[in-house]
């Protein structure tokens, strides 16, 4: 649970100011809202720097709404990600009475993002 | 059904009780193996007991703070809640087997795996505490088992235990309409027909005795008052030792289905007169997992053409004239027994009731299926009647809640040891124990 500090940002290369996870700040801006969203019901915050720059990013920052997703899946107070789709470990929260946010259903069932969580493949 | 009299001219009716299953949370039907493991059930398990928990807490210590492992303070004192693990220095471990030192390890003991040195940690999302203090007795607690604890952090980093609450006995549902007249349950487990230590005839004449072929009209009368009959596992004993990974010669392949023919033959003569369940045991040609999954009913040509014959699943659930019915084959409470202690079967099965959960062993040493939105061993409604089968010995008890709760507890002794098993009467939930013997001893 270590917070952002200037030394991982130098290491992890990022390519723009606004790239990368970061945690919830005060700005108001829809992405952080929807990262707070996310990250509702925890008091854990993830690190920051989650987001593994080692290939070359050839296109621009991934989708934020990964992002979110995967901040999602890195919500401990929703239970493990690995082994379940996305959208399944939501319902399994809306069932067990977490109230996940709507937005995070929305993104799941309408637009094209990954059905699966972000370890999928890797572990 | 009619008895099998010759002068007399009524015919004697056998009474017959309401019969509901509750098996559907037991039978694995929906669900898909995706590759998931076993945090999934584990965090179902926790988040379901931590929501009862934290109600109940409110009303034990209203003015303690409740808080996460992580969150926990150099002495402050508050109130933890998570699941428990007992770390066992018995306890068999597959690494062991990579260690590099080959040192004399001792002989692994197969009953019980305790040792005085094993302590409990609780877990929750955040983190892990080692547990310290007096109160909670490791000897008594398994892995599994989610708890409330009151203490205090010590300088050490362990959490000093000072008080623990456990869920308690779940609520429970008073039967609708109390039955008036006896009716008698019977339950059986551990036949093991095809095994050398069963005797055909013994079973032949508990058959007879509940089809009411044995005895005058008053004994007669007496089988009339049986309305349902449960068959607690280890039903059958297959010649393992057949299975030597060579292909089976066909007289061999007869061998491996005569137990299962053998107790179909009187399967069907149980099923022609009464409602019979028959559950699966760790034995049986089931699934090795819990929750056992029905035996096939393909294996009972004979008994399937009844529709009084249930395959049913262990752990099972029913209700007999609203009477609530939960038990199992077994497997759970042998479990407790290897990693704790107790006086009897009766005390672990106490200690499930006050868990509120079947078999909290699961799935660190007893198998179970990766469920990963719900646990099925949860009890969430009290029974009125808990039974365990196969067990070393009959025993029976009432245990008393403190909302006034009031269930029965059975434990179900080994047919082909014993000869015996139980008889419940449903009106007031008073049990005995019915032997039968063939050996006169001169």
């Amino acid at each position: 649970m270590a917070t952002a500090s200037s030394n991982i940002k130098g290491f992890y290369r990022q390519k723009k100011k606004e790239s990368g996870i970061r945690k919830p700040t005060s700005t108001k801006s829809d992405k952080s809202s929807l990262l707070h969203a996310a990250t509702l019901g925890s008091d854990f915050t993830p690190p920051s720097a989650l987001v593994s720059h080692g290939s070359p990013d050839l296109k621009d920052d991934y989708d934020k709404n990964e992002d979110v997703l995967r901040q999602f899946d890195m919500n401990s107070a929703y239970g493990p990600c690995l082994g379940m789709s996305r959208l399944a470990r939501w319902e399994r929260a809306q069932r067990l009475g977490l109230n996940p946010p709507k937005e995070i259903e929305d993104l799941l069932k309408g637009t094209k993002v990954r059905s699966e969580c972000l370890w999928d493949g890797c572990i | 059904m009619a008895g099998m009299e010759i002068d007399t001219v009524e015919n004697l009716q056998r009474k017959q009780s309401t019969y509901q299953s509750l098996d559907e949370t037991f039978v694995i039907q929906n669900e898909t193996y995706r590759g998931q493991q076993y945090s999934q059930i584990y965090f179902a398990r926790l988040h379901m007991m931590r929501t009862l928990l934290y109600s109940l807490v409110t009303h034990w210590k209203p003015h303690v703070p409740v808080c996460t492992v992580l969150g926990l303070e150099e002495g402050k004192e508050c109130i933890i809640v998570g699941t428990l693990y007992k770390h066992m220095k018995l306890k068999p471990c597959i690494l062991d087997e990579y260690s590099k030192e080959r040192s004399a390890v001792p002989l692994v003991k197969h009953h019980n795996f305790m040792h005085p040195d094993d302590h409990l940690v609780l877990e929750d999302e955040s983190g892990r505490v080692k547990l310290g203090g007096t109160v909670l007795s490791p000897s008594v607690y398994v892995t599994g088992v989610v708890v409330a604890l009151h203490g205090k952090e010590t300088g050490a980093g362990d959490f000093m235990v000072l008080d623990v609450l456990e869920a308690g006995l779940a609520p429970q549902i008073e039967p609708q309409l109390k039955s008036r007249e006896d009716k008698y349950v019977v339950f059986i487990s551990g036949v093991s027909a095809g095994s050398s230590l069963s005797n055909p005839l013994q079973f032949q004449l508990l058959v007879d005795h509940i089809t009411g072929h044995l005895g005058d009209e008053k004994e007669q009368g007496i089988a009339a008052e049986i309305v349902h009959v449960v068959i607690a596992g280890n039903s059958v004993e297959i010649p393992l030792g057949l299975l030597n990974g060579q292909n089976l010669a066909s007289k061999d392949q007869s061998r491996l289905s005569e137990p299962v023919q053998e107790l179909d033959i009187l399967l069907t003569q149980i099923a022609a007169g009464v409602p019979v369940d028959i559950m699966p045991g760790s034995n049986d040609p089931a699934n090795f997992s819990l929750p056992q999954q029905p035996l096939n009913r393909w294996l009972f040509p004979g008994s399937r053409a009844y529709n009084t014959f249930r395959s049913c699943t262990n752990p099972h659930c029913f209700e007999l004239d609203g009477v609530r019915i939960l038990g199992t084959s077994g497997q759970n409470i042998d479990d407790l027994k290897k990693y704790s202690e107790g006086r009897d079967g009766l005390e672990f099965m106490e200690r499930t009731l006050k868990w509120r959960h079947l078999a909290p062993t699961t799935p660190n040493t007893l198998g179970c299926y990766p469920f990963t939105d719900r646990d099925p061993f949860l009890i969430e409604s009290c029974p009125h009647v808990y039974f365990v089968g196969n067990q070393d010995k009959y025993g029976t008890r009432i245990l008393k809640g403190s909302e006034g709760q009031l269930v029965r507890l059975i434990s179900i002794p080994k047919f082909c040891n014993t000869g015996m098993v139980v008889v419940l009467n449903l009106r007031n939930l008073e049990c005995h124990a019915l032997s039968f013997e063939t050996q006169f001893s001169s």
